[in-house]
């Protein structure tokens, strides 16, 4: 548990100190007011020159008491984001996130944001996590990018 | 290109060098690297390395070393102890001899390396190897390690020493730690290594002491990079044996701040430590830097700094400053001496140095940093302090005050003109730097809540009187930062109500003067921000809304004032009743003269509909409610003719050009049939808009055994659902190729399924069920489709029950009709899944429905059609097969004979599922589909007596079962297990095991 706070005190310094553009990552606050160094509220913005440029989008990163033994939990949700590789409960498919694949206590907040965001326009068609997404993904990449134009649009950064 | 032959004499490899290290295509390069690297290996190696030594050239003489690096490392273990000392000393002297014929100082720097590599391996031959070099470097010659006398003062020779030589020691001092730094500490094989590289200990204090205070050569920097690499070894290291005496050292390099030429260094140093190892500094180390930090000198670059943050000695002060602060943070927080004081004035000017945010002032976003973890720091011991007695935190509070106003100052936006001259970075610093002070003060909110809001309250009214729109912007940028902290209290109310109250509405319609852009934006998003104040101050509303629609039609505005107009209509709906007409009116100006980005015009029909769903009387709801429809039928009604009747096509006119939205001009204007399309899909999502806006916000009881509650009582709500179904019905059959019509319309139904009182988009559920059995298989999207019935499915079950089974009974052959169309199971996943999640619930709730379909062969389709996904390879439809088999297996009803067909089906399939399982388990099914699969298994092995049986069958069939890697043993253990365990949670472990054994031990994760 105190492990879990210290490193997660590194973060936040880190994140702080070093952080890509665009993107935002903070602590949540509890009704006092008082930072729950838990439960991460981020924005992801769309990568340059692809279809999901112009976006922001909301991510919340949920540490266990384990971390970082175990990794952290990703969600995109309200509604949950059209993609591949997230669930329809919200929670984000990507092997740096799962303790039994490519999960790294030194993995940073940083390396899992900049990883969700080449998941957004790099899907990974081996783990669908969502029907609707994949499907379209596969079978008509036309309509797949429109969808997604859309999306961007309703999510459009400030 | 071809591999180049070896070359056969000295002065072809010298030539070799030479073009290693000139113009070269990476080609070429690589090809001769490649033939020099099998030279180092061969036997030939050390040979080559002794000649090439004496080379005169630099070049030459630099691979040279690099051949021994190459050789130690390869061959260490093949040279006899006698071998290496001759080699040790031979290295030292070819040091000397290149100290001394003037050879490149990168040359030297790899042959202290060389050493270095040397000591690794051979570190018992030589164990104070600085001491060696040193005495070497001292008489000017190489000598044995026995010759070395014990009783040899180090800093005696090192003071013989004149700069070059000292600079060659420092050289490979400070390679000494980083390469035997680069080892595994942990290791065995490294371990002594270690223990003699602190060893040397003494001799590195000896050295740098010494070398700290010789500006000749260079040599102290290079000391302090030195102590630098030995500080970063010492942490990793933490024995007091290292850590006690390069404490000593500290003092000496602290003198290194006031030569002009070192600062810089000394600066880089100091700032590292205290960033990454504060605790090495010793309290009267923090005493020092902190009279240090006190004194004209600091002054002076504090000065420069604040004056321009390139200045490059002035940045580095001011990093150095806020280490140390960061290090301190906890006893300046507490501190209430004048010097503590004197220190924390500084830090809160650092917030105001010259010029604009990023790109001219660097220091304000790390000094922000600071203060971030400053007020982080008072909000813990204000939580957690239990003595109660904070005489420090007036000052603390002081402090942030400052803080708060140099903040608020920082983000005031540049003139416009400036900041078109920005880069991109620069403006996405700029917001990114906004965005850590709007973060920063909801820390500060949490100690000074109404003070705070209270004071931007006051700044706002301030400048908003002397008309200094970047202030006002900026106080309005602090005040919504703040918003979602600011609970439902008399007391904020009051501080905002005198925001409201101001001639901040007339200000933000430019009722008298025109404003900047990004103060309209700011301000219009504040009062979204505040929507919860609207509701409690209805008085305000109207005056907000107004200013809100007429900044609709704005191409930067619109689609902010869209979402706020959304946000503020929808929560306070009920207060707004009244106002539907005016609305719904301002919405047809507003469409009559321009068009509207399509996502800004759904935000303001979902407002308008949220607005209708509140008025109490359901004529008048009905009333507006068509009012605002009528402007969706006939979109709608223009789309279907467009396409039927391309002539009429007229882009001059905004009823058409808003089928426009998607054309940017390179491309060619699209058809009339594009046109008449883009119509009918902003038609529908407005429609869909609407349905999500009358979603009741309140929860209704819903009686279950009621008759049919669902078929409306009031004829003219009957009336305008059979039109919206109409309505979409006729935009289906024209437009019906697109999918995105498809996926729309699915999108309107499921906003009525959720809703448990009569309303326009809560159909019958008759019509919704035939909605779906007409659907043919050609539907685009018919995936979504299903995955929408299954939505409707639930709402059934939340429903009354009377005529549930009636509709299940129409759907079900309709979704197993369409599986069977399907050429292959997995060649639509998405309908693949949702079509047997589908018959999954009707099952679980309705097994009599599922067990009486006919005709009879559709359910056995249905059943050897889940079998298949369960073999395949995609996850999403076999998890649902997995899932319908796991219900399937422990379906229990209270009818006999209906208990009785479900067992003879079981009986009948048991063994065919059986299979089909092992085989996945048995190696086939991929590692993140065993939990999933392990379901099933632990549902048959609870319920089904004739499970081992079965399991038993495909275990054993080696024509059966896929793996020929798990032994007899394996399998007969794992059927005990998963048997013995009857269902039990371990269940998943013992599957696991047993899929890595048939899988094979070399199986890693990634396969």
């Amino acid at each position: 548990m105190a492990l879990c706070q210290n490193r997660l005190q590194e973060e936040r310094k880190q994140w702080r100190k070093d952080h890509p553009f665009g993107f935002y990552a903070r602590p949540q606050k509890n009704a006092l007011g008082v930072l729950d160094l838990k439960i991460w509220e981020c924005g992801i913005p769309g990568k340059e020159k692809t279809i999901w440029e112009g976006g922001l989008f909301k991510l919340t990163v949920t540490f266990p008491d384990e971390y970082p033994t175990k990794p952290p939990k990703c969600n995109m949700f309200v509604p949950p984001l059209f993609h591949p590789n997230v669930y329809p409960s919200g929670t984000v498919c990507l092997s740096i996130l799962n303790e039994e694949e490519a999960w790294r206590p030194a993995i940073t907040v940083k390396q899992i944001l900049l990883g969700v965001q080449d998941l957004l326009n790099d899907p990974n068609p081996e783990s669908p996590a969502q029907a609707e997404a994949y499907n379209l993904f596969k079978k008509d990449r036309v309509e797949y990018e429109k969808r997604i134009k859309r999306i961007v649009r309703e999510n459009a950064a400030p | 290109m071809e591999p180049l032959p070896l070359p056969t004499t000295l002065e072809e490899v010298q030539r070799l060098i030479q073009a290693l290290y000139s113009q070269n295509t990476p080609e070429t390069i690589t090809a001769i690297q490649e033939v020099l690297q099998r030279l180092q290996k061969s036997d030939q190696g050390w040979q080559l390395a002794k000649s090439l030594v004496e080379s005169p050239q630099d070049n030459i003489k630099f691979f040279a070393a690099l051949t021994l690096i190459v050789k130690l490392n390869r061959e260490s273990a093949n040279l006899s102890e006698d071998a290496a000392k001759e080699l040790l000393q031979n290295i030292v002297q070819w040091l000397l001899d290149s100290m001394n014929n003037g050879t490149a100082n990168f040359v030297i720097k790899k042959l202290c390396s060389a050493l270095v590599t040397h000591f690794i391996y051979f570190s018992q031959l030589w164990p104070k190897c600085l001491r060696q070099l040193v005495y070497c470097l001292d008489i000017g010659r190489s000598v044995p390690v026995e010759a070395l006398d014990e009783a040899l003062q180090t800093n005696a020779v090192v003071g013989n020493l004149d700069s070059r030589k000292m600079w060659v020691a420092i050289q490979f001092a400070t390679a000494l730690v980083e390469e035997v730094g680069k080892t595994d500490m942990n290791s065995a094989k490294f371990l002594q290594v270690h223990d003699r590289l602190v060893g040397n200990t003494l001799d590195v204090i000896s050295l740098l002491d010494r070398g700290l205070t010789r500006t000749e050569e260079g040599c102290s920097q290079v000391s302090l990079v030195c102590f630098q690499a030995w500080i970063l070894y010492a942490q990793r290291a933490t024995t007091e044996n290292l850590t006690t005496p390069l404490k000593t050292l500290v003092g000496p390099a602290m003198n290194c701040f006031l030569i002009e030429d070192l600062f810089q260094e000394t600066a880089g140093l100091f700032t590292d430590v205290l960033q990454n190892y504060s605790t090495f500094f010793t309290d009267a180390h923090y005493a020092d830097l902190s009279s240090l930090f006190d004194s004209q000198w600091a002054a002076q670059l504090y000065n420069q700094l604040r004056e321009d943050t390139n200045d490059q000695d002035g940045m580095s002060f001011g990093l150095l400053l806020l280490a140390y602060g960061d290090a301190k943070v906890h006893d300046l927080m507490t501190s209430t001496d004048e010097v503590s004081q004197r220190l924390l004035d500084r830090l809160v000017g650092l917030l105001a140095a010259n010029g604009y945010l990023v790109g001219e002032d660097n220091i304000f976003v790390p000094t922000l940093e600071f203060w971030s973890t400053f007020v982080e720091c008072v909000v813990d011991s204000s939580f957690s302090d239990e003595t109660g007695t904070q005489s420090w935190r007036p000052y603390a509070d002081q402090h942030l005050k400052n803080v708060v106003i140099n903040s608020w100052r920082k983000i005031q936006w540049p003139p416009a003109e400036t900041f078109a001259e920005w880069d991109s970075s620069e403006r996405v610093g700029f917001g990114d730097a906004r965005k850590d002070v709007a973060d920063m003060l909801q820390s500060i909110f949490t100690l000074n809540g109404v003070t705070l809001v209270s004071f931007f309250v006051d700044l706002f009214l301030q400048s908003l009187q002397t008309q200094a729109w970047a202030e006002v912007e900026g106080s309005e940028f602090c005040l919504g930062a703040l918003s979602d902290c600011v609970t439902e209290n008399p007391e904020y109310d009051r501080e905002l109500s005198r925001i409201f109250s101001s001639p901040f509405f007339d200000l933000l319609s430019e009722a008298q003067v025109p404003i900047p852009l990004r103060l309209r934006q700011t301000g219009l998003s504040l009062i979204e921000r505040y929507c919860e104040y609207f509701e409690r101050h209805s008085e305000y509303l109207p005056h907000a809304l107004n200013l809100l629609f007429a900044a609709v039609g704005d191409s930067v505005l619109g689609g902010p004032s869209a979402r706020s107009i959304s946000t503020l209509c929808s929560s306070c709906r009920s207060i707004l009743t009244g106002e539907a007409a005016a609305f719904i009116r301002h919405y047809q100006t507003i469409r009559s003269g321009q068009v509207l980005d399509s996502i800004a015009e759904e935000k303001i029909v979902h407002a308008i509909a949220s607005i209708i769903q509140a008025i109490p009387q359901e004529d008048v709801r009905l009333a507006m409610f068509e009012d605002l429809y009528q402007f969706i039928k006939q979109d709608v009604e223009r789309a279907v003719q467009l396409k039927a009747q391309p002539g009429i096509l007229n882009l001059a006119d905004p009823n058409f050009s808003r089928g426009l939205e998607n054309w940017s001009s390179p491309q060619p204007v699209p058809g009339p049939d594009e046109i008449a399309l883009q119509i009918a899909l902003r038609a529908l999502r407005c429609l869909s808009s609407m349905a999500k806006g009358l979603q009741d916000t309140k929860d209704h009881v819903v009686e279950l055994d009621a008759e049919n509650q669902q078929a409306p009582t009031n004829g003219r709500l009957a009336n305008t659902q059979s039109d919206i179904i109409n309505l979409m019905a006729g935009v289906q059959s024209t437009f019906g190729a697109s999918g995105e019509v498809v996926e729309t319309i699915c999108n309107i139904f499921r906003a009525g399924f959720s809703e448990t009182e009569p309303g326009p988009f809560v159909f019958p559920a008759e019509v919704v069920t035939q909605f779906f059995v007409r659907q043919p298989f050609a539907t685009p999207r018919l995936g979504t489709l299903l995955s929408t019935a299954c939505s409707f499915v639930g709402s059934l079950y939340r429903g009354p029950r009377m005529y549930v089974p009636n509709h299940l009974a129409q759907l079900l052959p309709w979704v197993i009709n369409t599986l069977q169309t399907l050429p292959e199971p997995e060649s639509d996943v998405e309908i693949s899944q949702n079509g047997i999640v589908l018959v999954d619930r009707i099952m679980g709730r309705y097994p009599s429905v599922v067990f009486q379909l006919q005709p009879p062969q559709l359910l056995e389709f249905f059943f050897l059609f889940t079998l298949k996904v369960l073999n395949g390879k995609e996850p999403l439809p076999k998890g649902a097969a997995a899932d319908f088999w796991s219900g399937f297996i422990s379906l229990k009803t209270e009818d006999p004979a209906l208990q009785n067909t479900i067992a003879n089906a079981m009986a009948h399939l048991g063994p065919l599922f059986a299979r089909t399982l092992m085989q996945n388990i048995g190696g086939n099914a991929a590692r993140s589909e065993l939990d999933k699969l392990s379901d099933p298994l632990k549902k048959l092995v609870a319920s089904q007596a004739r499970a081992q049986a079965w399991l038993e069958q495909v275990l054993f069939d080696e024509g059966a079962f896929p793996s020929a890697q798990a032994s007899h043993e394996e399998k007969m253990v794992f059927l005990k297990k998963v048997m013995a365990l009857r269902g039990g949670r371990m269940t998943n472990q013992v599957v696991r095991e047993f899929w890595l054994a048939c899988r094979g031990s070399n199986f890693t994760y990634a396969s």
